[in-house]
């Protein structure tokens, strides 16, 4: 029997999810869609950052979203430390193809481990006011750990748009996979750019590593949880789509909940790599790619 | 203000084979040259190098500007374009999955176009009406005369003094390339821009030129005074006017 007020959970149930997966997934959507970076690291970044929030929190008591905004300009440095390298021992010589994604396997696995060691396999979890408390409208319940997590993935999502869009740096960002010697010829170094743009896209991984904490415990090898869907989102958003990636999140968010409400969760991914096959045929650049 | 480009002596070439053997060129202050020559002679080869995309093995390329000599060999492309040199790249080697707005707003990416990006998109998007009407399309779904007219709005974007252009012609239909080219001429008078193109098609290139050199294999052959000159040499008769 489908009940109303069942299906009205689900959906907002989803929506709030899929808010926190377009957080997630940005940085593969500048990485993957707008560099050909194949950064499959990338939830493990998200993984750190949720332990950084983590050792805050629980030490001085800081405000995760707070850890996580503060650790944007630390990450963004981390970005362009790895980009540096990685630049060096392989795109430079044109062999970024397979031994790039080694190396970045080899990152994931050398960031899990140091978090391993550190904090061992249990879970752990933040405090803040908003965690725990929920909102109710009619006989719909919005948690707060979801809520706050949506809105600030929302808000990053038109913040990164907005960069890319309005600013030199991001015009040069959307152009540099297309053509880097033309981007030359505009007096833009693609180098630099390339440098800045993975620096954002890590710098992503930040807040959205608070957002993790905030909505559940954390452990050191959540992020492979993450690995396939991100890209999902990325690929089924559109190559480098800003926008995209949050309408792929929200309709993953809500294809989920859905399914895990009345087919059992077992099934949600399932269906939504269906969905992505789906769209894919019928719309090779994914929802808004160009 | 006075600015002029000088290649002299430049040797140049990819690898082991060398295309260019001691070319010399110079374009002044408010100038239209032409490099004329049929393919294969060097022509983009020598506008690489002036941009620093192929580094010459001899030679010294500069600009004086006020004069002042800025070399520009060794430097970087970016560096380049930074001086004021802008190319209309052969090919066009448009952003083809940008909107012809964005492509144009990067073409303004040097600091000193940034200041009057917004005057120069407008005259831009003036002077090029069908540009204003395609501004949201993406660059890479307009035709190649659209798209040729959209790789020389993007060079003018960055506010150069010198203007080099590549094989305007190449893959238009005539008519297309005679508008192109008046185009070109329309922005020179308009800029007071010193202009340097690259071009096989004689009639249509002498069309706006003050003069012009002609290259075979990669060796200046002749340096016609004016247009006047050129047409009236041997080997623009033999090549082009087949005489």
């Amino acid at each position: 029997m489908l009940s109303l007020d069942l299906l009205l959970n689900a959906i907002v149930a989803g929506i709030l999810l899929g808010g926190f997966y377009a957080a997630v997934s940005l940085g593969i959507s500048v990485a993957f869609g707008l560099l050909d970076i194949v950064n499959i690291a990338h939830p493990v970044f998200v993984v750190l950052g949720s332990y950084i929030a983590y050792a805050l929190n629980s030490a001085l008591g800081l405000d995760p979203l707070l850890t996580g905004l503060l650790g944007v300009p630390v990450f963004f440095a981390l970005g362009v430390v790895v980009y540096r390298l990685y630049y060096a021992s392989f795109e430079k010589t044109g062999e970024e193809s397979l031994r790039g994604l080694v190396f970045f396997f080899g990152l994931l696995f050398i960031i899990e481990v140091a978090l391993l060691l550190v904090y061992g396999v249990d879970y752990r979890m933040v405090e803040a006011a908003y965690i725990g408390d929920s909102l109710h409208i009619g006989s719909v319940g919005i948690a707060l750990r979801l809520l706050v997590p949506c809105l600030v993935g929302i808000g990053m999502t038109v913040a990164l748009y907005l960069v890319l869009s309005r600013t030199f740096w991001g015009r040069a960002i959307m152009a540099v996979s297309q053509d880097s010697q033309a981007l030359r010829l505009m007096g833009a170094n693609p180098v630099r750019i390339k440098t800045i743009a993975f620096g954002l896209s890590i710098a992503t991984a930040s807040l959205a590593g608070a957002l993790l904490i905030v909505i559940g415990p954390v452990e050191p090898s959540i992020g492979r949880e993450y690995i396939g869907r991100v890209f999902a989102i990325a690929v089924l958003g559109g190559m480098g789509s800003i926008g995209g990636t949050l309408a792929a999140g929200l309709i993953l968010g809500v294809v989920e909940t859905f399914t895990a409400t009345y087919y059992g969760p077992s099934w949600a991914l399932a269906v939504s790599f269906g969905i992505l096959l789906v769209v894919l045929a019928v719309r090779p650049a994914g929802l808004f790619g160009r | 203000m006075a600015s002029r480009l000088v290649v002299e002596d430049v040797h140049a070439g990819y690898g082991a084979v060398r295309v260019l053997h001691g070319v010399s060129v110079e374009a002044n202050e408010g100038e239209t040259v032409v490099l004329l020559g049929t393919n294969g002679n060097g022509k983009s080869t020598l506008i690489k190098s002036i941009m620093g995309m192929v580094a010459p093995a001899r030679g010294a390329i500069f600009l004086e500007l006020d004069g002042k000599r800025i070399d520009l060999v060794g430097r970087s492309t970016e560096d380049i374009v930074n001086l004021g040199i802008a190319l209309v790249p052969e090919g066009r080697r448009l952003f083809p999955k940008l909107t012809v707005e964005e492509n144009l707003l990067l073409g303004a990416y040097r600091r000193a176009a940034r200041r009057d990006i917004k005057r120069n998109l407008d005259s831009c998007l003036e002077m090029f009406p069908i540009l204003q009407e395609r501004k949201r399309q993406l660059a890479g779904s307009m035709s190649g005369g659209e798209q040729q007219m959209l790789a020389v709005a993007r060079a003018l974007m960055s506010a150069p003094r010198l203007l080099l252009v590549d094989e305007p012609s190449v893959g238009l239909a005539p008519i297309l390339v005679s508008r192109v080219i008046s185009k070109i001429q329309e922005l020179k008078d308009r800029y007071q821009l010193t202009v340097l193109m690259a071009e096989q098609n004689f009639n249509q290139a002498t069309k706006i030129a003050d003069r012009g050199y002609i290259i075979v294999h990669g060796r200046i052959e002749f340096e016609g005074a004016s247009t006047q000159a050129l047409s009236e040499h041997e080997l623009v008769k033999r090549f082009y006017l087949g005489v």
